[in-house]
């Protein structure tokens, strides 16, 4: 392949990315950073591994903030973009990444669970976005990571599956009440994703696929994949992409035998 | 006479179970009514509260509230150190 462009730069940009300091959340960070935006990586608990992702943004040259912060409370995103005013006084890119959620049947899921699942995955992204767009005066970018769960079924995985189809109907929503605003709303939808948060589910036995890796391109979707694709996203090349939901599975999803 | 960190755990125990509970009379989380998610809910507030983490590796080979009290009590000492 040639190249065909300048690399995309972020110099100057302020991103924030909730769950950002483990996993897909950490590689968008880290990727962001790499093109030189300055991040403020929002984590639920684990203050040490945030402090690391941190010092390895810094690594690169560019600011890097953490916010505590528990995306399921509306008090809690009130204090978080509180601070980011107070600190950075301004935002260009939101990426929605934190994500949480129970593992059952749709049959046996209860109000605690759909509410717990709900509030992270769906009413965060629309809490969040609401904040983020008044700190984007003159234009962003606003990324949420949904899942092809939202299109396909798996077994137990109906709560998760049904908030991120909220997300990504969400999407479109505010991709049209902000486009005039030059803010880019997106989404994107990988497969199974090689992650801890994807152990997680593969060792409760409902989930626990032989056949996670089996993808037509040959391997699983790993962050670094993902990453590539919300930068592009973020970039001034993606400004005509408006509230859509992209794929990337390696082809999983054309090809359901696999599933 | 209940430590700080009983204390602690049992008042944020009774709010997120909406219910006075009493440790002393229990051995786990689940005999109060608590499901994965009350738990996962005592835990981060537990860390708000004391300002330290607790691992997952090590919450793993908890075996009911009393291991669990000693093991916050654990990290905070090391958080002092």
């Amino acid at each position: 392949m040639t190249n065909t462009g300048p690399a995309i730069s972020l110099a100057g940009r302020t991103a924030l990315i909730t769950g950002g300091s483990r996993g897909i959340g950490k590689a968008i960070t880290l990727k962001l950073a790499s093109r030189g935006a300055d991040v403020i990586i929002n984590f639920l608990r684990r203050r040490s591994i945030a402090e690391a992702t941190a010092e390895e943004v810094r690594a690169k040259g560019v600011k890097a903030h953490l916010i505590k912060a528990n995306v399921a409370e509306p008090e809690e995103i009130d204090r978080m973009f509180a601070e980011i005013q107070d600190r950075f006084g301004k935002l260009d890119i939101f990426i929605n990444n934190a994500a949480s959620g129970v593992a059952k049947a749709a049959l046996e899921l209860d109000v605690r669970g759909w509410e717990w699942t709900m509030d992270i995955n769906a009413r965060a992204f629309l809490l969040c976005t609401q904040r983020a767009v008044k700190l984007m005066p003159r234009g962003g970018r606003v990324v949420a990571i949904s899942s092809l769960g939202a299109r396909l079924t798996w077994p137990a995985y109906s709560a998760v599956g049904v908030s991120k189809a909220t997300l990504e109907a969400l999407t479109r929503y505010l991709a049209i009440e902000c486009a005039p605003l030059g803010i880019t709303v997106n989404a994107v939808a990988p497969g199974a994703v090689e992650s801890e948060a994807l152990k997680l589910y593969a060792s409760q036995e409902t989930l626990s696929r032989p056949d996670w890796k089996q993808t037509p391109a040959g391997r699983m979707v790993t962050p670094e994949d993902i990453a590539y694709l919300v930068l592009f996203l973020c970039s001034e090349h993606a400004s005509m992409i408006v509230g859509q939901v992209i794929v990337i599975d390696g082809g999983v999803s054309l090809a359901p035998i696999n599933l | 006479m209940p430590s700080p960190v009983e204390t602690a755990v049992t008042e944020i125990a009774s709010k997120i179970l909406r219910k006075d509970v009493d440790l002393t009379t229990v051995n786990n989380f689940k005999e109060l009514g608590a499901d994965s998610l009350d738990i996962i809910q005592i835990i981060v507030r537990v860390e708000d509260r004391f300002d330290i983490e607790l691992l997952e590796e090590d919450l793993q080979n908890i075996k009911g509230i009393k291991d669990f009290v000693a093991y916050v009590e654990k990290r905070i000492a090391e958080k002092n150190n």
